[in-house]
């Protein structure tokens, strides 16, 4: 017997989820477009064929995905969606085109791109924008984090189609591309006479566009100055509350495009929306994404759902029909937020203590903290090895392993082993691809990287801010501390200063 | 199921082989202290020279065919995670040079057995062809 590829095997998991999702779905098209009114961004429009797309069980299922995983267990009202995101990033998506028109016209130079949102390149772009998160399921990059490990996304890894794509874009890639979802597209285009290409639109989701002349219209989708951060950033920092600014006034006015080696890309007039842009996206992950409580939050989400997958017999659940033990990377999708944390009971034990803790926020403590401040020969070769486990998700399990079992007896019977857990953040990701910088249209495009020091603020980063920490029950603290710097001496050879461990950690 | 992919602490990753190579250009070079032009373009743009020629690196620096420019996010990635493990660091103050610490050197020593024989003599290799390329 011989079996598909794991590729293969994704690509018809996509298919059947795809297909589970539209089962009962009756299209609706509606008589006219609609106006819908965000906080953030005011006004926004949408063509008939755009509302029909909002309305289908794709995009409705976001609503249910927040845009920051567990994050609102720390900062409450970050409480917002994909769904409000992807229609954010439409809109701006549509606004950055916009600009670049205005900026060619201020600079003598026709636009070659007609704004009609219901066929061409503008209604492709906006698509693209509409549907690049269709691919997120269980508390967005939470779940991404999780099974990015697993073999059949990794079968996507060293692909130079998809090598430079996080594994959601890439599951948002293989959903338009469904059998299904074209076949159901197409029947809304016939209704509303629109006309987009959607292998076009699938590869602007990819940051490709099958023209080079307009790369620049899948870089507005996927690319270091994207519609995508210019609203999340705006997004998730009002949500959290952390005054951020991207003036994006003053980025629209900067917004060009110029041919470098036979592609049409993006170029900013002046850096400074992109330095705005980075220093936002960087003050987020030291304020929030990288919280010592939302890294414990998304690896108790970690050990929770790793449990399911380990005993799919005593743990599997059902969400409309679907069984799931999340064994592979499509599970993650069938399965929101809304229904995963309200809507399950859990049977097993393991589980359930997890769920439970989610549904009082009852986190487990920081027992250790292990960086610059707490390390005692932080210089040395061994931190590398700490480092390393952030791409060696095996290994991490098995030092979190090795500090349970390092646990007196007495202690090692009242906590699980998924009690105990280790976080070792990866570095920041501040770019992710090129980023150009042309001062005038007349002057050659240079990298970001010429007019400041981007770089830098990634070395600065690692260097001041980022921190692994060990969590388990606030009853084991003092135990599990002793026993994970024994364990990160012996194992990393890594030396923390308990004292200092303490203090960073609140532990007496 | 879809698993988990396997491996083990002894598994290399793109930064060990990163490290291996500037390691051996240093030994190469003859310098106690080991500097070179290293913006991200510059590197993206050595490295897919050197993949070119050097079929072992293709392992693990995979390039996107997507776009003018050559971009390996593995690249990006490797030499953010050996800023963060303390193996290199970034010149003040303009941080275009890249420069190895003293950490970079004794790693490579416990390094050296896992990458087994062919593949160092495969890297000293890339080493030197890397030194031709880069301004240090």
């Amino acid at each position: 017997m011989t079996t598909a590829s794991p590729r293969k095997d994704l690509e018809r998991r996509v298919e059947s989820f795809v297909s589970w999702l539209f089962a009962d779905f009756s299209p609706r098209v509606t008589r006219g477009p609609k106006v819908i009114n965000d906080a953030l961004l005011g006004n926004q429009y949408f063509a008939r064929h755009e509302v029909a797309v909002i309305d289908s069980p794709l995009l409705q299922r976001l609503k249910q995905i927040k845009q920051t995983g567990l994050v609102f267990q720390v900062f409450p009202s970050a409480r917002h969606s994909r769904f409000e995101h992807s229609l954010g990033a439409a809109t701006l998506a549509e606004r950055c085109l916009t600009a670049i028109g205005d900026r060619a016209s201020l600079e003598g130079e026709p636009s070659s791109v007609p704004p009609t949102r219901d066929r061409g390149d503008l209604a492709e772009l906006r698509m693209a924008a509409l549907l690049h998160d269709v691919g997120h399921g269980l508390c967005s990059h939470l779940s991404e984090q999780i099974y990015e490990a697993f073999t059949d996304i990794r079968a996507f890894e060293k692909d130079p189609d998809f090598v430079d794509k996080s594994p959601g874009e890439i599951l948002s890639y293989l959903i338009v591309h469904t059998r299904t979802f074209r076949d159901w597209f197409q029947g809304i285009q016939d209704d509303c006479s629109s006309k987009l290409n959607i292998d076009t639109v699938a590869s602007m989701i990819l940051g490709r566009h099958p023209d080079p002349q307009k790369l620049f219209l899948a870089q507005i989708v996927s690319s270091p100055y994207d519609a995508d951060k210019l609203d999340y950033i705006a997004r998730d920092s009002l949500n959290c509350g952390l005054a951020l600014t991207v003036d994006l006034p003053r980025f629209y006015s900067m917004i060009a495009t110029t041919t470098y080696n036979e592609y049409k890309v993006l170029v900013l007039r002046n850096y400074v929306p992109l330095e705005q842009i980075l220093f936002s996206k960087m003050t987020l992950y030291g304020s929030v994404y990288h919280h010592h409580k939302v890294k414990c939050l998304d690896q108790m989400l970690r050990a929770m759902v790793m449990h399911i997958a380990g005993n799919p017999a005593t743990c599997a659940f059902n969400t409309r029909g679907q069984a799931l033990a999340f064994q592979h990377a499509v599970d993650f999708l069938y399965v929101t937020d809304d229904e995963f944390f309200s809507g399950q009971a859990f049977g097993d034990k393991v589980v359930k203590g997890f769920h439970d803790r989610f549904r009082r926020r009852d986190l487990l403590a920081r027992c250790v903290e292990i960086s610059r401040r707490t390390v005692v020969n932080w210089s040395s070769p061994e931190r590398k090895s700490l480092i390393d486990l952030s791409a060696k998700p095996a290994q991490a399990v098995e030092l979190e392993r090795a500090i349970y079992e390092q646990l007196p007896a007495a202690q090692r019977s009242t906590a699980h082993p998924s009690e105990v857990l280790l976080s070792v953040p990866k570095p920041p990701k501040l770019k992710g691809g090129f980023a150009f910088i042309q001062t005038d249209q007349h002057a050659a495009p240079e990298p970001i990287e010429q007019y400041f020091p981007l770089e830098q603020w990634t070395d600065s980063y690692s260097h001041s801010k980022w921190k692994s920490f060990v969590y388990a029950p606030g009853s084991l603290r003092q135990q599990v501390r002793d026993a994970a710097i024994d364990v990160i001496r012996e194992r990393l050879g890594l030396e923390v200063d308990k004292d200092k461990s303490n203090q960073a950690c609140h532990v007496s | 199921m879809t698993t988990l992919a396997p491996g083990s602490m002894n598994d290399l990753l793109p930064d060990d082989i990163l490290l291996a190579i500037l390691a051996m250009a240093q030994k190469e070079s003859g310098e106690s202290y080991f500097r070179f032009e290293g913006h991200d373009f510059d590197l993206q743009r050595v490295f897919r020279e050197l993949t070119q020629e050097f079929a072992l690196l293709r392992n693990y620096f995979v390039f996107s065919s997507g776009g003018p420019m050559p971009y390996s996010p593995s690249l990006t990635e490797s030499v953010s995670r050996l800023q963060l493990s303390g193996m290199v660091g970034r010149e003040n103050p303009e941080y275009e040079f890249l420069f190895l610490k003293p950490a970079a050197n004794e790693y490579m020593k416990r390094l050296e057995p896992k990458l087994g024989a062919d593949a160092t003599n495969e890297l000293k290799k890339v080493a030197k062809a890397f030194l031709k390329r880069v301004v240090s």
